[in-house]
């Protein structure tokens, strides 16, 4: 695993849109809590005092922090796509194929990115619930509540799961990145609220909504009804079987098909 | 011992039988070129033994073992196009593969110094010629000195120059004891380099073995003269006459056995015809794998 570690390091160390990419992706988590933050010093107090407490202040810090990222995570995925269909626009996945590597090991080289984005968004977001927490918050600092931290992770999981999946399936750039944005950002609102008003609430299992449901947007759901009707655990169980099926998807047609 | 061995590989895309129950042996130390006119199944043989394809039946072994990735470390590969990060320099690329065949890095160098690539080593690959990609792609195919060599149309995008290197190359390989498997449509390529071929027609292998034994090329006299009637009418009376074709001016007579062109020259004398050419060919491999294909 340390060499295709190595590996992939060696493709990315000079690949200037990876790095703009990932700046992007990280830059974005604080730049947009500080858009949340100004908006939030703007409302009124008397709206803020009907609300309880500020979006900032602990312990609802580290959820408004998640949830707010949890609307910019489709970066960190269009960062995959790129890293994965450039493989076969160059066709070095058949190379390195053919230089040596299990088949296998070219499906560990992009989980291996999965994970360290996943990571990146979480580490990110972590450093900035508490630099906002410290500016912003009224209340001493808590780790309550920082288990939103994990929801946004295992969500972030689930869409790059999906960016992976869709990235070594369709192969080709541009098509996979719209179908990705496409899903990610239209059609599975649009099935999540028909399945919803046409089933019920197993809308909310679908997997990237799985994660709304876990990351509901600070002090107004103590306002508005929530919509989740399950528990926490079935919504962090469904997305951890999402992640495994499409992975074990990529898995399956990797070893199998023709490169 | 055996470098590769095929065993009914089959191979199908859809309704076209790419390649039909193939079974061939490639010995440690042979030139062993696959030939075919395009689409005969070459590269989707060569393909199946470097697992980038699947068969769908038959199977095959490398270094006399089931094949592994861990054998495939061990052979040097140019399959179809240099396939590189267009974003990377020749060096930077060349050191993904030296990660991947777990190879010293040191090796670079010398093979970029082959390849001639040197000067433009830190050019990114995408500013590279034709020629220069696959000269890439050779070098990387010699990287960590491998002792089995696969190469798949090596000249591709050459220039005349470069096709030369690349035999020069390939012979100089071959003598240092190294096993080449090369797949060429170019039969005069493969002619000037191969002990031993591979001739594949619409998937299917029509013969294999070491070159002369495999591809009858018995030798032929070429005689002209000045009374080419007269020529033709004797040489029939020849005891070893076998058969003839007429040629840019020339006859093309083939012998049952061996005919010395002194006696040949005299015995043609003896009987009145006075020769204005005579020369001892060989038919090419290029009409040898005519003749065995169209028939």
């Amino acid at each position: 695993m340390l060499n295709i570690i190595r590996i992939e390091w060696l493709k990315v160390k000079n690949y200037r849109t990876f790095w703009i990419l990932l700046i992007l992706a990280v830059v974005v988590i604080p730049a947009s809590n500080m858009i949340v933050a100004d908006v939030v010093g703007r409302i009124p107090k008397q709206a803020t005092d009907l609300l309880g407490r500020n979006f900032y202040d602990y312990p609802v810090a580290w959820q408004t922090v998640a949830n707010v990222n949890s609307f910019t995570s489709i970066i960190f995925g269009l960062l995959l796509v790129t890293l994965v269909t450039n493989e076969f626009t160059y066709k070095t996945h058949r190379q390195q194929i053919i230089d040596g590597w299990e088949r296998m090991d070219l499906v560990l080289s992009k989980i291996f990115w999965v994970v360290v984005l996943a990571l990146t968004a979480l580490v990110v977001s972590f450093i900035t619930a508490i630099a906002f927490g410290t500016v912003y918050s009224k209340s001493s600092f808590s780790f309550e509540g920082v288990q939103f931290l994990f929801f946004y992770f295992l969500q972030v999981l689930v869409s790059l799961s999906i960016a992976l999946m869709l990235g070594m399936f369709v192969k080709r750039s541009g098509l996979a990145t719209v179908l990705y944005l496409g899903y990610a950002m239209i059609f599975e609102q649009l099935l999540s609220v028909g399945l919803k008003h046409s089933v019920g609430v197993i809308g909310g299992l679908l997997p990237l909504q799985a994660g709304d449901e876990l990351l509901p947007f600070p002090v107004v759901d103590r306002v508005l009804p929530s919509s989740s009707d399950y528990s926490h655990g079935v919504y962090e169980l469904t997305i951890i079987l999402y992640i495994a099926l499409f992975i074990g998807l990529t898995c399956r047609r990797m070893l199998k098909v023709d490169y | 011992m055996s470098i590769l061995t095929l065993r009914n590989i089959s191979k199908r895309y859809g309704s076209l039988q790419a390649l039909r129950e193939v079974s061939f042996e490639v010995p440690r130390g042979s030139v062993f070129g696959i030939l075919g006119p395009n689409g005969s199944g070459k590269t989707t043989l060569l393909g199946i033994v470097t697992d980038v394809l699947k068969a769908d039946t038959g199977d095959f072994t490398l270094f006399d073992q089931l094949p592994t990735a861990a054998q495939r470390r061990q052979i040097g590969t140019l399959l179809e196009t240099p396939n590189f990060y267009h974003y990377l320099s020749g060096y930077k690329n060349l050191q993904i593969t030296a990660a991947v065949k777990r190879r010293d890095e040191k090796d670079i160098a010398r093979v970029l110094e082959i390849a001639g690539l040197t000067a433009r080593q830190h050019a990114a690959f995408k500013t590279y010629s034709l020629g220069m990609k696959q000269r890439l792609a050779i070098a990387n195919t010699l990287l960590g000195d491998p002792d089995v060599l696969i190469l798949d149309e090596p000249s591709n995008g050459l220039d005349p120059a470069g096709i030369a290197e690349v035999r020069a190359l390939i012979k100089q390989l071959a003598q240092s004891g190294k096993t080449i498997i090369m797949a060429s449509h170019l039969l005069d390529e493969v002619e000037k380099v191969c002990t031993h071929v591979a001739v594949l027609q619409k998937g299917k292998l029509l013969t294999s073995g070491p070159v002369n034994t495999v591809m009858v090329r018995e030798d032929f006299v070429e005689l002209g003269s000045k009374d080419m009637s007269g020529l033709e009418t004797i040489i029939r009376q020849h005891p070893l006459f076998g058969n003839l074709a007429a040629a840019d001016g020339v006859l093309q007579v083939f012998f049952t056995g061996t005919v010395e062109p002194g006696e040949l020259n005299s015995w043609l004398a003896g009987n009145g015809i006075w020769l204005n050419h005579l020369q001892v060919r060989r038919k090419s491999l290029e009409s040898a794998f005519l003749e065995m294909t169209q028939n």
